[in-house]
This record gives C-alpha cells, sequence and structure tokens, in this order.
C-alpha cells in the first residue's frame, strides 16, 4: 500500500487524528500513525502542536502534547536559550489552560509529562521547576523564571493552590521523580539532572505535606492517596540516589508522620499500608528511631487491636492481609532490637507475631498469613543464631524471652501442619495440595534451626507430645507429630545423647498399632510413621532390640499399593545401614522375601529394593561358608525365573496367568491384551537380571579395606566354592545374553553388576577374576548392541585393574587392546557410533597413560596405525565427545616419557610420521573449523607440542600455510583462506611459540579463531 | 568487596524465592554443622515437567555460587548425577544460561535458572553433548532413551 500523502490542512490533520484513535483495520491505522509521524518529524511539528494545543477535544489535545514530547526529543537542539525558556513559559500555560477548560485528566497528565522531558533536556533554564510551577500555578499561567526571585515563599505559595490546582501540582512531581529516575543515575549525562531534581527535594515536600492535609471534598481525598503514592516514589528514588542524604532524605522524613495519619482512613489504609510495607521491606534505614517508635504506637492503638483480631479470626483478604504483611514488615526490619528488647512493649509485638501462625482457617486455602508470618520466624530464629554463635555470650538476657517465643511458634506451626479430615482434603485442588505440603516442609526447615538452638529441649517436647497424642488417640496431631519428628531425623539421628528421648517414641504402642493395619491407624499416618523408623536407622543400629519389629512392620506393609514403594525404600536403608546387627536374620528376610513372592507380583522397582537389602545382610555375615549358601539361595531364585523364561520359549503352553511366576512377565501388571510369549518371557528374564544387580550392590562393602599392590596373591585368596560360584554367575550372565541377543537392555545390566565388583577389594561373588572378566570383553562382537557401554564399561574394569595388584594388568591389556582398536575398525566412519569412539580412545588412552609398551606390542603393527589415523580423523570430525578424547590422547602421547629406548625409538618414530599431520589437524580446527567450546581442549595438545618437540614449529608452519583443498583436515580451511592472511597466520605461530605453552595460548588460539567469524 | 555484592544478591534471591517459587521446586541454602546457613551452596530440587515423559520425578541439583556471582555464573551439579545428553558424568549441568561465554546475564535470577534446567531435562540440546551414553542413545534409539528415564523417574519419584 503506498503511504498517505501529507495533510494539507489542520482540518485534514484534526481528521486523521480523529480517525487514529477510532476503530479502525490494523492497517489503516499503521498508515494514519505513519503519516503524522511524518508530520511530528517535519520542522512544522512545533506549529502543529501549537495550533492543536487548545482544541476542544481531548484526543486531539493529547495529541498536541505527544508532539511537543516527540519535538522536544528529537529537535531540542535546534532551541537556543531564549527559544527555550519562551517553550517553557508557553507549556506550563497549557498545562493550566487545560485545567481551567477541563480537559480530561490524560491531557493534562500528558502535558506535565511534555515538562518533565523538558526538564530533563534543560534543568539549567529550569532548575527549581517544583517552585517555579507551583508559582505559575498560583498565577494561572506560565511566567519567565527569572520572575521567581520576586516569589513569595514555598509554603505560601502552596498554601494558595486550590484542590484542582493542587492534584496537578502533585501529578507533576510524581511524574517528574518517576520518569528522571529512568534515567542512568551513573552516567554523565544525567548527572546534573539528578542534582538538580535532588534540590528540588524541598520544595517536593512542601506541596506533599500540603497533599497530606486532611481533605475538604472528594478531590482532595483523592489527592491524598495521590501523595501517598508520590511520596513513595520519592523514597524510593532517594533511596537509588547516590545524592548528600540531608538534600532529599531529610526532608522526606518529615512527611512520615503525617502519611502515618492516613493509616485510620478506610479508603488510605490498602495505600498507606503498601507504602510502609515496601519502604520497611526495602529501605528500614528511612525510618528513624521515632518514627519506629511511632510505629509501634501506632500497633498498640485500638484500631490496630481491632484489625489484628480481625486477621486472627480469618480476614486474609485484602485489607486483612495488608495489616499482616505490615506487621511482618515491621517485625523484619527490627527483628534485632525486637530479638534483643526484653521490653514489654516488644514482647507483645511478637506473641502478636506468633499468633499469626495460629489464624483460624486451614492453610494455604483459607489462612494465607501463615507462609509469610513463619518467613519471618525463621529470620527470627536465623538471628538468634548468628547471636548466639557469634557473640560467644550463651546466656544473654535475652535468650529466654526468645526462646518463649520460640516455644509458640513450633506448637502454634505443628497445629497448623495437621491435615484436615479426609473430606476437607478431598475438597482442595491440586495447587492448594501442593502449597500445603510446601508449607509442612517450610515448617520442616524451621524446626531444624530451631533445634541448632534448643537441642534435646525440642526433642522432649516432641516425644512427650507424641506420648500424649498416642494416649488421646489424635491421629492428626500424633501424624503431626510423626512428622516433625521426622524432619528432625538429620541433626540427630547419629548421635546417641537424644536416645532416652527416641526410645519413648519407638518403645510406644504405636508401632504395634502400625502393625495392625488400615483398621487401626490411618494410611497418612502408617505413612508418616513408616517413614519415621527410615529417618531414624541409625537409631535402630544402636537398639537392635526394636529392629526386627520396625522390619517386620515395614515388610508387612510391602504389598500394600501406596505404602509398598516408601516400604521397600525404608527396609533396603535400613538393612543396609544395620547389616551387621542383622546377619543372624539372613535366613529369616530370604523366606520373607519368598512368602510375599509367592503370594502377590511386587512392583518390580519395590522387589530390587528388597533383594538389595537382603543381600546387604548377606554380604556382612563373616563366616565364608554361611555367606555362600545364603547368597546361593536368594540367587538361585533369580536363576530359576531366568530357567522359566527359556523354558516359556520353547513351550507356550506353559502361559498360565494365575501362576504367580507367569505373571511377574508382565509389564505392565495389567496389559490391555495379552502379550507374546517372547514378550512374557523377556520380561521375566529382565526382572531377574535386574534383581542380580541389585544383589551385586547389596553384596558392596561398606568399609573401605586397604589394597596392596605389590600383593599378587589375589587368585589364592579366592576360594573353591566361590570360585564355583562365580563361574556359575557369569555362565548364566552370558546365557542370558544369548538367548536375548537383541536386547540392548541386558547388556545394561550385565555392565552394572560387573561395575558393581570393580569397586570391591575383598573376595565376592561379584568381585570376578580379571581373566574371566577379560574374557567376557574380548568375546563380544561388533554386532552386540549397546557396545558403547560394554566400552564404558571395559574403560572402568582397566581404571580398577590399576588399583589392583600390578602383576596381572599387563595380561589382560594385552588382550584388551587389540579386541578394541578391531572394534573401532568396524566403525563405517569415525562418528558412526560418538560413545564407541570415545571410549574406545579412554580406554586406549588410559592404557597409554600406565603401559605404554602394551600399545607398541600389539599385532598386527597396523592396527596401532589405524588407531593413530583414527583419533586424527575424530579431530576433524565435528562430535564433541570423542573429539575431546581424541585431544586428551594426543596431549599424553606427546608428552609421554618412554620408559626404554626400545620404546623411545618407536615413540618418536611415531612422532615424526603424525607430527605434521597432527598439526594440519589442530590448525584445521584453530583455523575456524572447531566449535568455540572445542577450542580450550583443542589448545592443549596445541602446547604440548609447542613445549615438547623441536619440530613443532615447522610442523605448524607448513600446516598454517597449505590450504586444506580436500576438506578432509589436511591444513587451513579453505573457506577462511582468503580472510586470514599468511602475515597474520605467521603472526599467530610466532605468539604461539613464544608463550612456550603458557596459559594465554588458549586467548590466543580464540582470537585466532575468531579471525574468520 | 566482590563477595560482599555476592552475599547480598544472594540474600536477595532467596527473598525472592521465598515470596514466589514455581510449584514442586525447592531451594534452600546449606546448612553447615552449627546450623548457620552458607548462601554460597544451595541445594534445591527440580520436578519433572507435567505432560512429559519426566513427570512424576524430583532431582536433587546443587548450585554452587563464585564469589564473583553475579558477574560470573553459578555452577549447577545433578546429585547424584543425571542420566541425560547435557549432564556431564560429574553431573555438572551443561546450559547456555550457565555459561559465562554464552548467555549467562547477572540479572538471570534463581528461578530462571531452574526453569531452565527443568526446560533442559525435556529439551535436551544435542549440539553440546556431556555424555556418550544419554547421548548416543537419545540419537540413535529413541525407545530405548525414554524407557531409561521412565525408570529413572520411578526411581527418583516426587514425594
Amino acid at each position: 500500500m503506498d503511504p498517505l500523502p501529507l495533510p494539507t490542512s489542520l482540518a485534514e490533520v484534526e481528521a486523521l487524528i480523529r480517525a487514529l484513535y477510532q476503530p479502525n483495520p490494523p492497517e489503516t491505522i499503521s498508515r494514519i500513525q505513519e503519516v503524522l509521524q511524518r508530520l511530528q518529524r517535519s520542522p512544522e511539528g512545533w506549529q502543529l502542536a501549537e495550533s492543536l494545543i487548545a482544541h476542544p477535544e481531548d484526543n486531539i489535545r493529547f495529541y498536541a502534547a505527544l508532539t511537543l514530547i516527540v519535538k522536544l526529543n528529537r529537535d531540542s537542539a535546534g532551541l537556543n536559550e531564549d527559544d527555550a525558556k519562551l517553550l517553557l513559559e508557553n507549556i506550563i500555560s497549557w498545562t493550566i489552560q487545560s485545567l481551567s477548560d477541563r480537559a480530561a485528566p490524560f491531557v493534562t497528565k500528558k502535558l506535565c509529562s511534555a515538562l518533565i522531558t523538558y526538564f530533563v533536556l534543560f534543568s539549567h533554564v529550569w532548575p527549581a521547576c517544583v517552585r517555579h510551577f507551583i508559582y505559575c500555578l498560583d498565577l494561572g499561567r506560565g511566567v519567565p523564571v527569572e520572575n521567581l526571585d520576586d516569589a513569595l515563599s514555598t509554603d505560601i505559595l502552596v498554601g494558595n493552590l486550590d484542590s484542582q490546582k493542587l492534584k496537578v501540582a502533585i501529578w507533576f512531581v510524581t511524574s517528574l521523580v518517576e520518569e528522571v529516575g529512568k534515567t542512568d543515575m551513573n552516567s554523565i549525562k544525567y548527572a546534573e539532572v539528578h542534582q538538580r531534581l535532588a534540590k528540588n527535594g524541598q520544595d517536593a515536600t512542601c506541596l506533599l505535606a500540603r497533599g497530606f492535609a486532611p481533605p475538604i471534598d472528594e478531590v482532595g481525598l483523592k489527592t491524598q492517596e495521590e501523595t501517598l503514592a508520590c511520596f513513595q516514589a520519592w523514597i524510593l528514588y532517594a533511596q537509588r540516589a547516590s545524592s548528600d542524604v540531608d538534600l532529599l532524605v531529610t526532608p522526606l522524613r518529615q512527611l512520615v508522620d503525617p502519611a502515618l495519619q492516613c493509616f485510620t482512613n478506610e479508603h488510605l489504609f490498602q495505600a498507606t499500608a503498601e507504602l510502609f510495607s515496601d519502604v520497611l521491606q526495602n529501605y528500614s534505614g528511612f525510618f528513624t528511631k521515632a518514627h519506629y517508635d511511632a510505629l509501634s504506637s501506632f500497633f498498640e492503638s485500638q484500631w490496630a487491636a481491632n484489625h489484628y483480631q480481625q486477621v486472627l479470626h480469618g480476614n486474609h483478604r485484602e485489607d486483612g492481609i495488608s495489616f499482616g504483611l505490615l506487621m511482618l514488615a515491621y517485625g523484619d526490619a527490627q527483628v534485632q532490637a525486637l530479638l534483643e528488647g526484653t521490653d514489654e512493649r516488644s514482647q507483645r509485638f511478637l506473641e502478636s507475631l506468633s499468633g499469626l501462625l495460629a489464624t483460624d482457617g486451614y492453610l494455604v486455602g483459607d489462612d494465607a498469613i501463615f507462609v509469610p508470618a513463619l518467613e519471618f520466624w525463621s529470620t527470627f530464629i536465623e538471628t538468634m543464631i548468628d547471636c548466639t554463635f557469634s557473640d560467644g555470650d550463651q546466656s544473654p538476657v535475652w535468650k529466654p524471652y526468645a526462646e518463649r517465643h520460640l516455644k509458640a511458634v513450633v506448637t502454634n506451626s505443628w497445629r497448623k501442619i495437621q491435615w484436615p479430615s479426609t473430606e476437607i482434603f478431598a475438597e482442595w485442588d491440586s495447587a492448594e495440595r501442593a502449597a500445603f505440603c510446601d508449607a509442612r516442609k517450610d515448617v520442616a526447615d524451621m524446626l531444624q534451626s530451631v533445634f541448632t538452638l534448643e537441642g534435646l529441649d525440642l526433642i522432649s517436647f516432641f516425644a512427650n507430645l507424641f506420648l500424649q497424642a498416642l494416649a488421646s488417640q489424635s491421629w492428626a496431631e500424633l501424624e503431626a507429630t510423626a512428622f516433625c519428628l521426622g524432619a528432625l531425623s538429620d541433626c540427630i539421628s547419629e548421635d546417641s545423647k537424644y536416645d532416652a528421648e527416641l526410645s519413648k517414641v519407638f518403645a510406644s504402642q504405636f508401632f504395634d498399632l502400625l502393625g495392625q493395619g488400615q483398621a487401626a491407624v490411618p494410611l497418612r499416618l502408617r505413612q508418616t510413621g513408616l517413614s519415621l523408623i527410615e529417618r531414624y536407622c541409625e537409631y535402630f543400629e544402636r537398639h537392635a532390640d526394636y529392629l526386627p519389629n520396625a522390619l517386620n512392620l515395614l515388610f508387612a506393609a510391602v504389598g500394600d499399593s501406596v505404602l509398598g514403594g516408601p516400604s521397600a525404600r525404608s527396609i533396603s536403608t535400613l538393612c543396609s545401614s544395620c547389616r551387621t546387627i542383622l546377619t543372624g536374620e539372613a535366613g529369616t528376610f530370604i523366606r520373607h522375601y519368598q512368602d510375599i513372592r509367592g503370594r502377590q507380583v511386587l512392583d518390580a522397582l519395590a522387589e530390587e529394593r528388597i533383594v538389595l537389602a537382603v543381600a546387604s545382610i548377606i554380604q556382612s555375615i563373616t563366616d565364608e561358608n554361611e555367606k555362600l549358601q545364603k547368597f546361593e539361595e536368594l540367587y538361585t531364585i533369580f536363576k530359576k525365573d531366568f530357567e522359566f523364561a527359556v523354558q516359556l520359549r520353547s513351550q507356550p503352553g506353559l502361559v498360565d496367568l494365575t501362576n504367580p511366576n507367569v505373571l511377574r512377565g508382565l509389564d505392565p501388571p495389567i496389559p490391555s491384551s495379552l502379550p507374546l510369549v517372547e514378550g512374557i518371557s523377556l520380561h521375566i528374564a529382565l526382572r531377574s537380571m535386574r534383581c542380580i544387580a541389585s544383589m551385586s550392590k547389596g553384596m558392596q562393602d561398606v568399609k573401605e579395606s586397604p589394597v596392596d599392590l605389590e600383593d599378587e596373591s589375589q587368585v589364592a585368596r579366592t576360594s573353591e566354592k566361590l570360585a564355583a560360584l562365580q563361574a556359575d554367575i557369569v555362565s548364566l550372565l552370558i546365557g542370558v545374553q544369548q538367548v536375548f541377543s537383541t536386547t540392548g537392555e541386558i547388556v545394561e545390566i550385565i555392565c552394572n553388576i560387573l561395575r558393581a565388583g570393580f569397586s570391591e577389594t575383598e573376595p565376592g561373588p561379584f568381585v570376578f577374576p580379571a581373566d574371566i572378566i577379560t574374557n567376557y570383553f574380548v568375546q563380544q562382537p561388533f554386532e552386540t548392541p549397546r557396545m558403547g557401554t560394554l566400552l564404558s564399561t571395559a574403560c572402568s574394569f582397566v581404571g580398577s585393574l590399576y588399583r589392583g595388584p600390578k602383576a596381572i594388568v599387563p595380561n589382560q591389556l594385552v588382550r584388551l587392546v587389540p579386541w578394541v582398536i578391531a572394534l573401532l575398525q568396524k566403525l563405517p566412519e569415525p562418528e558412526a557410533d560418538t560413545e564407541i569412539s570415545q571410549n574406545g580412545i579412554c580406554l586406549i588412552d588410559r592404557v597409554l597413560s600406565k603401559y605404554p609398551e602394551v600399545l607398541f606390542q600389539v599385532q598386527p603393527g597396523q592396527m596401532l596405525e589405524f588407531f593413530f589415523m583414527f583419533t586424527l580423523k575424530v579431530l576433524n570430525g565435528k562430535e564433541p565427545l570423542p573429539k575431546t578424547a581424541a585431544a586428551d590422547f594426543w596431549s599424553n602421547f606427546i608428552t609421554l616419557k618412554p620408559p626404554s629406548p626400545d620404546l623411545a625409538s618407536h615413540v618418536s618414530n611415531a612422532m615424526s610420521y603424525f607430527g605434521p599431520l597432527l598439526a594440519q589437524t589442530l590448525i584445521n580446527n584453530i583455523g575456524g573449523n572447531a566449535a568455540r567450546s572445542e577450542l580450550d581442549k583443542l589448545s592443549e595438545p596445541l602446547k604440548k607440542l609447542v613445549t615438547q618437540q623441536v619440530q613443532a614449529q615447522a610442523w605448524l608452519e607448513g600446516a598454517l600455510t597449505r590450504t586444506d583443498e580436500g576438506g578432509n583436515g589436511g591444513g587451513f580451511p579453505s573457506a577462511a583462506a582468503e580472510r586470514v592472511s599468511m602475515a597474520e597466520r605467521a603472526a599467530f605461530l610466532k605468539k604461539v611459540v613464544g608463550l612456550r605453552g603458557a596459559r594465554q595460548t588458549n586467548q590466543v588460539v580464540r582470537e585466532f579463531w575468531l579471525l574468520w567469524e | 568487596m566482590g563477595s560482599t555484592l555476592c552475599q547480598n544478591r544472594l540474600i536477595e534471591e532467596r527473598k525472592q524465592w521465598r515470596k514466589d517459587h514455581p510449584f514442586g521446586f525447592w531451594a534452600k541454602p546449606q546448612k553447615n554443622p552449627q546450623g548457620v546457613l552458607d548462601m554460597k551452596v544451595w541445594e534445591c530440587a527440580i520436578p519433572g515437567k507435567k505432560d512429559t515423559i519426566w513427570e512424576g520425578g524430583q532431582f536433587k541439583l546443587h548450585i554452587t555460587f563464585p564469589d564473583e556471582y553475579p558477574t560470573k555464573p553459578p555452577k549447577c551439579k545433578f546429585v547424584p548425577p543425571l542420566f541425560h545428553p547435557n549432564v556431564y558424568p560429574s553431573g555438572t549441568v551443561c546450559l547456555s544460561i550457565l555459561n559465562e561465554e554464552e548467555a549467562w546475564k547477572p540479572a538471570i535470577t534463581l528461578k530462571q535458572i531452574l526453569l531452565g534446567v527443568q526446560d533442559l531435562l525435556n529439551d535436551p540440546n544435542p549440539e553440546s553433548p556431556a555424555q556418550a551414553e544419554a547421548y548416543n542413545l537419545f540419537k540413535k534409539d529413541r525407545a530405548e532413551y525414554e524407557r531409561r528415564i521412565k525408570r529413572i523417574v520411578r526411581e527418583n519419584a516426587a514425594p
């Protein structure tokens, strides 16, 4: 669409402005806007504004004011000082005229904005803008700035203003402080504007004081509200301004008392509360001691007492909550003084703040003040902790006072977090439920802080409360108490000095009741009760007599759909940490597990946790024979599962949905249609494998034993029975993998089982001899699923070999290295499988770091050559992870210190052959082909080259001057060749060589790489 | 001086977080053995996003703030390390808004960081892999990748 032609008459302009504010299609509006903007920006813009500024239509008048702002911002440089002064007089006159014409407020406010724009640009012409504006308002027209010398004092001028003029003056000073506040205080450009604004502070205060005066009419009331907002804006500005405190803050402080008077006016309460809360929270230093005293007296007034009662009794709508938040803001600002003040007034105030934790109604839907109040108390407690630990004075005078409040806080919070009845809970939406749980967590957090101060007393308090609630069968109270005790477990469970109190709880009838199930105790209480057991597992370690009962309870809950998961987790935590006292129970627990299994299909994850638990008990049996016997008992269950899975495949007729062993193979447990036999069989096998993996985790030793690297007798320490068991396990694993050869998950689980043994230092069923593990790895063909994961496991294996006896290491590496390189050779290209590439390179790198001679022994010799080339190709590629591995490999290779002369000559031959190629690859990357995030990694081999290799400079120079025409990494990238001159490349080389491997090389590399950007 | 700036900003972050934080998230400064807060290390929990395979999970994250914070970004680390293409084997999260040389800005709040990490869970960035296993499965075998995630979610079920 063509742009509209410029209007030729004022009438046309008016028509356009009218159309602009009328409902019109967007494209019409933007065309009108475009032509009007052209007009505004033209030299005739000033004249346009002047012609329309007294127009009877508000929209047109508004547009004229807008045009003034546009002209000021764009073309003020063209005004000389006389023009500027005249313009000011005019704008002021127009503003006053808009008031007398009864133009809409948005017109007058826009004109005020034009005046502020003027001030920002010409503050030197108009330094006392507030006083001058008030003076003009009083006169009813704009007058020269110089006339101000003859004017009366500001307070007299302000006193003369009628309510309409007062209102406009308040608009002006509000807009003034807000708009100037938006400009950058730190820039030199605006520094003087800010200084001049501050000098207006006294005049603004004088005006605002009048604004606060008791209103005589409706306009006055509205003005009072606007005065409050304006005052708030000025305080906010004063806080940010770096100017002299006396200039701004001192006069503004005179307004606090009149502002305080606004509280009791019900129309103004909301705005007043907002002002005070805001300043208390963000600029508490603004108020003086006298102000705080005044606020404090205000809180003691009858009016405040009424409001407080309303908050207590559930008025958490806007006004109620505002009052509560105001109290909390005051508390926050004065927290230190309140804490240390033992006077009655402070005590009463703190009492009322702890009362805010006990208002009527449920969290969080009805009670909106609890969470902010708890926040205050958390701050209070933190302050108390800081004072207690930093002063060194353990019993300050205020402590007993503060402790009394803490007691109320703890009790009120405990009451508040009690669950409502199921009927009420059912009415809550998900957000309310989540918020309730969040509030409980906040309380738990607060209690932990209180514990820091109160220790044993707090535990006794809850232990006694527990017994009381139990006696009266107050389930909700009992649940909340158990929750609070649970929250404190992190603080105390390792310390036996609280055991006497805890024993009150754990020896109580409660746990007998829990055993009686749903009928005796509501579900939620059972849940909290069971988790209490888990949280205090260290206590049970010290009090073995309670342990069997606790575990029986947990086992009984394992089958429950809600409690099953958490119970299984508790069982595994408890058994794992109390394993040494449970050794005698291993047989019982295996039978427990078998019983449950026979009755129902357990949730898979819960089952794994139980198996882990039982295995961890078996692990701690000291008698070797008994240990292996129990192990085998458990292991055989899963071995049979697997055999059954294989049997199912060949005899699909065995699928019988009343057989729990078959049901184990259904995933999900209740499928929409009966899955194929293969699926059921696979799932049974997967479950049994995962259980064996859990056994391998449970069998890990929890204590560390020293390792003798020179000890060669490891093999001899493995008994015949253990060796036979290990052979059986390995053949089972291999067997499962063969039957389900396409399932990657099986391989993943086998890797987890192997890894579990790597970290062990004592013999055990999963601590396989190195030969067996190596055999397993080298028999895996390239086609095995999850080969990358296998290779990463092999990497960990090499790491574990290095932590064990040295003698057996080379034999393993000699077999692993060719296997790894052969796998890399099978990759269609180096980036075809990043996991294989990365882990393959890592493994060879590990071998290089400790046994370099093994690498150079690999037969046939081309294998090693292939590997070197492979890493260079990876370096030329785009995959960050293998690339990092290859860069690490080369960094290590370049700095290799060969232990024998023979090896030294191999290494040096390899270096002189691959050195130039490596240089080309690195230059290709640094020249622009690498990603920015790779540069640091790639700088490493570069730095090593420069420091270790005499020929490095020649190699790099060759690489820098050679263009990589083929795009395969052979020199400087062709795309960058034209942009980076030979001189720049030479300068780069000079810097890199000169830095001799220092850290600044990375920066030089970065800058060079950027040349191509 | 820098350290005071760091401390003040963290106090402010804590205030803001307490005032307003997204559902299911959890963030608080660590406490030392005496119970005094260490503002430089925060313990957080991130819930899996609704309507994604991560829903129902809750993952623990440690955030460590350097002395130069907020000029420099904090470090986020999943504890224990998480199976995810953009999480290093150590647990450290690789995310542009946490990288000083990329998108970090001092104005980024704790809330934005945690929401950013939550978004990352279901929306990995294949351009900057941090661990081979998750990255490889994500690229090559999405079904297996998702199966793994679902298991991890069950193991780390939100309470």
